[in-house]
């Protein structure tokens, strides 16, 4: 039995709770959570050890792993304590705040057989997968151009009472919501060679921004633009959508299903010339316990899995995430010279 | 309390009415056009009413109070009707929680409700809400303020929605599941039911709880389609287990043609109860008769 503890029990950590508190080789034995309240609650029904100091709980108790629901500000700290104490860690998305503290935690990371990973969850995400495969395998030829948006109704109005709504603690658009979009850029096409025509608007967020967008450039060869609005009513949940055009067709893609348009058949993924549509219906699997979506399973199933068979090169590692951290540290930069030019 | 043992056989469902479609995000868009009046949803509800269907399932939408005023102001109309009822429809906590966190959006709910007498025996001095020393309480108001929404009308069961159903399954606390099915018995003279993503867990999970004869409802189709961990624990949990199974999502988003849809559900898995949705007067009726052919 794998032994885990929890650091951030709200809305994430709750999630990540339920689905690893289901999985047959892990116990939860602690759980650390500032909120007096909730401590109070935990204490009450669950049958585990309840901190409010994460150093205090990794010191005192044994343990394999660690789950990070932390605000994003606070990310680096607890990693680099957590790699230092020798635990497996996984941890909430953004990696970092700033990309000088995420290069320390790979640099403190190097040469220890330790599992890390990010949530981000797109990349456990069936149909984002099978895009992958479709563009690694060169099915719609050489990629040209693409736009990856996400939109959701997350912020209606000012959050300035939670750390989401300030910029500092991680909060805003950029780091709690386009980051995802920007990541799935990142793991389809690898990490931009250049930023340019960034521009952040604030629609209701008083300290931060509501709305991403900016182009990246790869070398010259291609480029795309992304499209982040966490504002958007008109979405009932958050939404991604990726399309990407190529020498050979074109593929779009959100999570439930892609539209692939060929110009000539491929008969070894049985697709026709023209458009071919398939649902996550045709090719999704089932997983062991449900909460939010299969993804969110599909992530933890697979971190506890590097961690039993001692695999280490992870598909959302540290290092992974750190190329987003990278972006979107320049999307602000570029962002901010624009607006000030 | 007299056990309502028989669940209808026949459930119309309400995702259409509130632009939900698990697949589309533009079907969505589609459906929430063609509902954003009162009435598109009423002459749907109607259609059916006339086809002969009396059950009707109904999550605690913003919208659902209005339909509910619509069923109270025309009482004579709908002298059969059986709601099914569902909550909470947790889109509608999910932007509070984002902005406040979730005792912050707890306390706002409480608070929003200002007919709620209870919740003057929660405050301390500081007037905050006593999280700390009863959830039981805490859910019991929130079940009494969604609750309002269908007063006097007849409901039959109240589910407990599948994103709540399941995240307690996880943590396995015996306790919410129990408070939550004594309660709405005691107090509403209504049966508890559950919806879930995990059948076969939770059905376990809901006889080891003592919960006898449980209502469960769940995606059950021959795509295998949310339903886990997969259909095979399915199809042993059906033969098994004393539970009584209502089918939702026996399309599977349109993956399954109907014939063979109502065809597994009905007679592969001999289940009694079956709830649909569907838009058209056309849509209605053919697929009432294909489960009326099966059953």
């Amino acid at each position: 039995m794998l032994r885990a503890g929890f650091i951030g029990f709200g809305r994430m950590g709750i999630t990540h709770f339920s689905i690893i508190n289901a999985h047959p080789s892990v116990k939860i034995v602690a759980i650390c959570d500032p909120s007096k309240s909730m401590k109070t609650i935990l204490q009450k029904y669950l049958d585990v050890e309840i901190f409010s100091n994460y150093q205090e709980m990794i010191d005192k108790i044994s343990l394999d792993f660690v789950v990070i629901s932390t605000p994003t500000d606070s990310h680096s700290e607890i990693i680099k304590y957590t790699i230092n104490k020798g635990l497996h860690t996984f941890s909430e998305k953004p990696f970092t705040l700033t990309a000088t503290e995420g290069r320390e935690i790979l640099d403190q990371l190097h040469n220890k057989n330790l599992v890390n990973q990010i949530g981000y969850v797109n990349r456990f995400n069936e149909v984002f997968i099978e895009t992958k495969r479709i563009l690694d395998g060169g099915i719609i030829g050489e990629v040209k151009n693409f736009r990856s948006e996400m939109y959701g109704a997350t912020v209606l109005k000012d959050p300035k009472t939670s750390w989401r709504g300030k910029r500092k603690t991680g909060g805003g658009c950029m780091y709690e919501f386009a980051s995802h979009c920007i990541d799935l850029v990142v793991y389809l096409l690898g990490q931009p060679d250049k930023v340019i025509g960034s521009i952040m608007q604030r629609i209701y967020s008083s300290d931060a921004e509501d709305l991403v967008s900016s182009n990246f450039v790869y070398k010259n060869e291609y480029n795309g633009t992304i499209m982040a609005n966490w504002s958007d009513e008109t979405f009932r949940k958050p939404t991604n959508i990726v399309t990407i055009f190529g020498t050979q067709g074109k593929i779009v893609a959100d999570k439930h299903a892609y539209k692939i348009f060929l110009k000539e058949p491929n008969h070894d993924n049985r697709f026709h010339k023209g458009w071919n549509t398939r649902y996550i219906t045709d090719f999704g699997n089932s997983v062991r316990f449900y909460v939010r979506g299969n993804e969110f399973t599909r992530q933890l199933d697979y971190f506890v899995d590097c961690i039993e068979k001692g695999r280490t090169n992870n598909i959302s590692s540290f290092a992974e995430a750190h190329k987003t951290d990278v972006v979107m540290e320049e999307i602000a930069n570029d962002a901010y010279r624009i607006a000030n030019e | 309390m007299e056990e309502k043992t028989q669940i209808d056989p026949i459930i119309f469902g309400d995702n259409q009415f509130f632009g939900i479609n698990h697949m589309s995000e533009s079907k969505a868009q589609q459906l929430a056009e063609k509902f954003r009046d009162l009435k598109a949803i009423t002459d749907v509800i109607d259609i059916a009413y006339d086809c002969g269907i009396n059950a009707f399932m109904l999550n605690t939408h913003e919208r659902t109070m209005a339909i509910c005023d619509h069923f109270r102001k025309n009482s004579a109309r709908y002298s059969d009707l059986r709601l099914y009822a569902s909550m909470p429809y947790a889109h509608k906590y999910a932007s509070a929680v984002a902005e406040k966190g979730i005792f912050g959006a707890l306390k706002d709910s409480i608070f929003s409700d200002s007919s709620t007498k209870d919740i003057f025996g929660m405050l301390t001095k500081g007037g905050s809400v006593i999280f700390d020393r009863d959830m039981v309480r805490v859910m019991q108001i929130l079940i009494d303020i969604e609750m309002k929404i269908f007063r006097k009308l007849n409901v039959s069961v109240l589910f407990l929605q599948n994103i709540v159903t399941d995240l307690l399954l996880g943590f396995g606390v015996k306790k919410a599941f129990v408070e939550f099915a004594s309660y709405i018995k005691e107090k509403y003279r209504v049966e508890p039911g559950f919806i879930t993503m995990n059948m076969p867990r939770l059905v376990d999970f809901l006889l080891d709880c003592g919960i006898e004869n449980p209502i469960v409802c769940s995606a059950i189709n021959r795509a295998g389609y949310f339903m886990n961990p997969d259909s095979e624990s399915y199809e042993k949990t059906l033969k098994e287990k004393r539970f009584r199974p209502i089918a939702m999502s026996i399309l599977a988003s349109g993956a399954v043609n109907p014939d063979e849809a109502v065809e597994y559900v009905c007679q592969k898995l001999k289940i009694k109860s079956i709830v649909f949705g569907a838009s058209s007067k056309n849509h209605i009726s053919e697929t009432k008769q294909l489960i009326e052919k099966y059953y």
